[in-house]
């Protein structure tokens, strides 16, 4: 397939040649069925140079944890990324593979609807009918191929599958093999077989996972980011983006427009003040970082369409009411109390905002 | 040539370890251990049978301000098994550094230098960041973490060689790196300064050993890893003159038990670590000859701990955070995990990728609750002389007999005495034994009501035990000196304090110790929880004992600025949720009826909280009909009495409650809850009672049956002058004499026999079930 049709390429071909150099320039000892040590994994993930080229850090902050996941994949052991949604878990674990296996497309995508054949293997009915079961009109899942051929598997969204899809994976983790009755034969898996699956903590109507599955997991708790600044980044660069496809005829927001809803967001979700000196009452919703870029392009689109292009804090003030304030009354509360206690003393500089939110608010 | 000079950290196991194997090699008649020399006359106490690590030996000055110099010993601090293998080998053993005399006396000098460059140049000193070295090599260690590198490179190091030579090169790399360098703050040029002096001191001591006839390399020295290259020069060497020029400060030394948990507390290199039972675990896995020792010990334990406390870890679970822990090691180049990495396996396996489920456990097992103890007859505890001290001070001495004697305080400033400490000499006598009573020291007892709000007066017993001793003793392990131990009693109150009136009562002990730091740390934690607590009558109970604390805190001479936002914020809390819990029972009712009394008590003292919110929350109360009536009637009656209901707003709300089709208890409710507040403004609105006398008309018997028994309740409280008045009022709309109609109203309803046993047959028929 031509490269450029493609809306978004896999990581392996997007930094295709940064997987090669560290390829090339490995120095440390690759473990059965790894494409580079673990060592180099950690390179490629959170950057760092590699025989004289540039390696671009994939995942910001946090690198302890990304030393434990490799760790995990290390020891065999399944890994689980739990988060809250837009932690960058999916990311990170196609990262991981890429970087692995140089293949991050064995992958199992959870929904409601997955079916136990889709973590095992199914048919190809035509085929069952006309020949009768073998090995040919099997179709093994990406779990099952996984195994053959000794890489790793992920699934997405694992919460998201029925019970018992999940239960399906409890027996391939601990056996490490999958038994194909209708063939009489057992596919035992290769050394370097594991799977990272990943699972969303906030999201109303998933299935908990059972404590037996858990078990099976080494469990990695994706958070927020680090500091202040780090989000502002991501949030500044992808609103950028954002606007650039969506042609919303405002001017970006500010850097002061960007901190203070970075603020906003981090206080209410951490449910204390930057300085760490007050506590607050938290909301119920996530007040992800996705969240964040999307109330500023929402703004970016309420000043372009109606206003003179820059964002005011009315149209702030607008996007961070139906952000923060879902349907529920305590929301609301809470909101209230944040602007009074904290806000509003904060000086001229929040005042215009302030009030703004105050109005919106009663 | 030098002496053998064997380079360590404080409070490092492999370190005990190999200076055992350093000084059985080097087998020499004399051990020098770093530390205060003047603290030799200790050692045969400290070497004793039966003293239990951890201990500590401290100095400190007897005049004010205290300062203290401590020395904590672990059973795997190389220096306490340097004591032990000379006491073992009968070799003497002396500590060799400056006295403790001449370090509180240079720390007074750098003090008093200090001051002066600030009033000379009136610029921040202070504010100088701590760029010390170690917070350097925290920066450049691959784990952000100079304990981690120290533990991962040497403290797991292979053998006795790699441990002298890594030791060797860090303390070698820390002093270039230290002594480079320029444009240091000024403390550091100082440290720079105080560690050649010591240096020179430590070579000194050598010198004189040698000159008393022990041979130098007969002479073992044991130091900080920093040290060795100055003295293996025996250089510069601190001369008479140079020695009597030092600074001193006159000071008395003291052994005393220490604990694991005040060894974590303090971090930083030298004074103590911070997982001091692990690093136990690490020195008896040396005992027993398994390098994997700590690492398995410390897993089990974590998991021994969950399980006793409910928690399910299987044997799996730790296995798998064994190979984590291991691999993780692996990933930075080493063999044997680190705290770091075990505790990070631990995370991801026992706690399901969160902290907090295993931080118990953690704390327990990497902490632990060890505590030292001394034989019997040891030295004067640092709080004992403290105590003592302090008893002198306040003139408090003679109330130290067996009988127990009054003493009566006055608080306020004495203007007819001259000094200042005399003027606040009852004050400072309160703070003392409050503190005491916080300590649960049993010497003084606070008696007699203390009237409310009036906090100038106090009255205490004091009676002297030998019960009192022991509990000053026990109180050492929370402190040094009386102070430093009420300190930290109310933190670990604060800590232990679930519930927002647990931290308000330490918001008021902390005042009434005198104590600005304590009440900030309970003034901040009490802002924490508050965001938590949910109900109204917990919030106005802690608003008030602020807003007492916030009016009459002044006799105790306390910044109450910092309290004045909390109150603010407590205030809108209340004022937020107060309207939904006015759906309530009568029961409820009677507790939320007490809190909004309280509220209103807080707003009408201070003038920075929102009287307008508080109006506006009242009103609503007042004029919603779902909410408990009697609140909505107290509402009514609030904003009465503060003047915020007009005469026709008052008359339509008692026609709409009242009315008919409203069951009568409802109605009567309302009336009830309107009377809880000033009767006097209920008794001077006349048109009140027009409505009432109305409402009574448009009742049918039985309704008035009914209505009756709650009005009698309403007006239960009401004393008879005020019942009286009511008749009046009445008599006033029913034109009737209103000196027969009180009569009516207060006389003692008697009754001839038959008719009452008639009257009570009636009430028999009179239906009670719902009231």
């Amino acid at each position: 397939m031509e490269r450029q049709n493609v809306q978004r390429l896999p990581a392996e071909q997007l930094f295709q040649e940064e997987i090669d150099t560290l390829i090339a320039n490995e120095q440390y000892p690759v473990p059965t069925g790894w494409k580079m040590s673990p060592k180099s994994v950690l390179t490629y993930i959170c950057g760092g140079k590699s025989g004289g080229m540039e390696i671009t850090p994939k995942y910001i902050g946090h690198k302890r944890l990304v030393e434990i996941a490799i760790s995990t994949l290390v020891t065999d052991r399944a890994l689980l990324l739990i988060g809250e949604p837009g932690t960058a878990k999916s990311w990170l674990s196609e990262h991981l593979t890429a970087a692995i296996n140089g293949n991050s497309t064995r992958v199992i995508q959870g929904t409601a609807g997955t079916t136990e054949e889709q973590i095992r293997y199914s048919w190809n009915y035509a085929m069952l009918i006309a020949e009768g079961p073998s090995k040919r009109a099997m179709i093994p899942s990406p779990i099952y191929r996984a195994m053959e051929e000794g890489a790793v598997a992920r699934v997405e969204e694992i919460s998201r599958c029925a019970s018992e899809v999940q239960d399906a994976l409890i027996s391939i983790l601990s056996e490490k093999r999958i038994s194909v009755p209708e063939l009489g034969i057992e596919v035992p898996a290769k050394k370097g077989f594991s799977v990272i699956a990943t699972a969303n903590t906030r999201d109303k109507g998933v299935n908990e996972m059972s404590a037996a599955l858990k078990r099976r997991f080494n469990i990695v708790i994706l958070p927020a980011p680090e500091s202040l600044e780090a989000e502002m980044e991501i949030v500044k660069t992808r609103t950028a983006q954002l606007a650039g496809s969506l042609d919303l005829n405002a001017k970006l927001p500010e850097a002061e427009v960007v901190e203070k809803v970075c603020t906003i967001f981090r206080e209410l979700r951490r449910g204390v003040t930057l300085d760490g000196k007050q506590k607050l009452k938290p909301t119920s919703g996530v007040l992800s970082t996705a969240e964040a870029i999307s109330l500023l392009a929402n703004s970016m689109a309420l000043a372009g369409s109606f206003g003179n292009g820059v964002i005011t804090p009315e149209d702030l003030a607008a996007g961070l009411q139906g952000a923060i304030v879902k349907e529920d009354e305590k929301d609301g509360k809470s909101w209230e109390e944040y602007l009074e206690n904290i806000m509003k003393k904060r000086g001229s500089k929040w005042l215009p905002l302030y009030e703004q939110c105050k109005e919106l608010n009663r | 040539m030098g002496p053998h000079v064997f380079g360590i950290r404080h409070l490092s196991p492999a370190g005990a370890w190999y200076l055992r194997e350093f000084l059985d090699q080097v087998n020499p008649a004399l051990v020098l251990i770093e530390g205060p020399s003047d603290f030799t006359e200790l050692i045969g106490e400290l070497g004793g049978k039966d003293i239990k690590p951890p201990i500590a030996v401290m100095a400190y000055t007897q005049s004010l301000p205290i300062r203290t110099i401590l020395y904590p010993f672990a059973c795997y601090s190389p220096e306490y098994q340097a004591i032990l293998w000379a006491r073992d080998h009968g070799c003497l053993c002396r500590f060799c550094d400056l006295p403790s005399d001449v370090f509180l006396g240079m720390e007074e000098k750098r003090e008093e230098r200090e001051r002066q460059e600030e009033t000379e140049s009136q610029e921040e000193t202070e504010d100088e960041a701590e760029t010390g070295i170690y917070e350097q090599l925290d920066k450049a260690s691959e784990d952000q973490d100079q304990e981690t590198f120290w533990e991962r490179t040497i403290e797991h190091g292979a053998d006795f060689y790699a441990y002298q030579r890594g030791a060797g090169e860090f303390g070698r790399s820390l002093r270039a790196l230290t002594f480079t360098g320029n444009e240091k703050p000024k403390r550091q040029l100082f440290k720079d300064a105080q560690n050649l002096v010591r240096e020179a001191y430590m070579k000194r001591v050598i010198k004189e050993a040698v000159e008393e006839g022990i041979p130098m390399e007969k002479i073992a020295v044991v130091t900080g890893a920093f040290h060795v290259e100055g003295i293996l020069d025996m250089g510069t060497i601190l001369s008479d003159k140079e020695k009597a020029a030092l600074p001193r400060l006159e000071t008395k030394k003291t052994l005393m038990p220490y604990s694991y948990y005040r060894l974590s507390e303090r971090s930083g290199y030298g004074a103590g670590n911070h997982a001091p039972a692990y690093y136990e675990m690490l020195w008896r896995g040396f005992l027993s000859g398994q390098p994997d020792y700590g690492a398995n010990r410390y897993l089990t334990g974590l998991a021994k701990f969950q399980r006793d406390h409910g928690n399910m870890v299987s044997s799996a679970e730790v296995i798998e955070a064994l190979r984590l822990a291991y691999s993780l090691a692996e990933l930075r180049g080493f063999k044997i995990p680190a705290l770091r990495d075990l505790r990070d396996g631990a995370v991801t396996c026992m706690g399901h990728g969160h902290f907090s489920e295993i931080a118990m456990a953690s704390a327990d097992t990497e902490i632990g609750t060890a505590i030292g103890s001394l034989p019997q007859g040891v030295s004067q505890t640092s709080i004992q002389s403290d105590f003592y001290r302090e008893l002198e001070e306040l003139r408090l001495e003679k109330y130290k007999s067996l009988t127990a004697q009054d003493l009566s305080l006055d608080l306020r400033e004495k203007l007819t005495v001259k000094s200042r400490k005399s003027a606040f000499l009852d004050l400072e006598r309160s703070f003392f034994l409050h503190k005491l009573r916080v300590l649960g020291i049993r010497f003084a007892t606070l008696s007699g009501n203390r009237q409310e709000n009036a906090t100038w007066a106090e009255r205490w017993v004091l009676q002297w035990t030998p019960e009192a001793e022991i509990q000053i003793v026990e109180a050492v392990l929370k402190g040094d000196t009386v102070k430093q131990a009420a300190g930290f009693e109310l933190k670990s109150r604060i800590d232990a304090g679930s519930s927002i009136a647990d931290i308000a009562s330490v918001v008021e002990e902390a005042c009434y110790c005198g104590m600005p730091s304590s009440l900030s740390m309970a003034v901040s934690a009490l802002q924490k929880s508050a965001v938590d607590a949910a109900s109204v009558p917990e919030l106005a109970d802690t608003a008030m004992s602020l807003s007492v604390v916030i009016r009459y805190g002044d006799i105790r001479k306390l910044d109450r600025e910092p309290l004045i936002p909390l109150l603010s914020q407590l205030f809108l809390r209340s004022c937020l949720i107060l309207v939904q819990e006015c759906v309530c029972d009568d029961q409820a009712a009677q507790r939320i009826g007490q809190a909004m009394n309280l509220l209103n008590d807080v707003v009408v003292n201070h003038e920075f909280l929102d009287e307008e919110r508080w109006n506006r929350v009242l009103s609503e109360i007042a004029s919603r009909d779902d909410l408990n009536t009697r609140l909505s009637g107290l509402a009514a009656a609030i904003l009465l009495e503060r003047g915020q209901m007009e005469k026709e707003e008052l008359g339509r709300e008692v026609e709409r409650r009242l009315s008919r089709g409203i069951p009568a208890e409802l109605g009567a409710g309302w009336f009830e809850g309107l009377s809880m507040k000033n009767h006097y403004a209920l008794i001077a609105r006349m048109t009140l009672w027009e409505k009432l006398s109305d409402y009574l008309d448009t009742l049918s018997q039985e309704e008035f049956k009914r209505a009756l028994v709650f009005l009698r309740r309403a007006f239960a409280d009401f004393s008879s002058e005020e019942k009286d008045r009511i008749a009046e009022n009445l008599g006033e709309i029913w034109q009737v004499n209103p000196a027969s109609v009180s009569e009516v109203l207060n006389g003692v309803v008697t009754l001839e026999s038959e008719q009452a046993e008639e009257f009570i047959n009636g009430l028999d028929d009179f239906d009670f079930d719902d009231i």
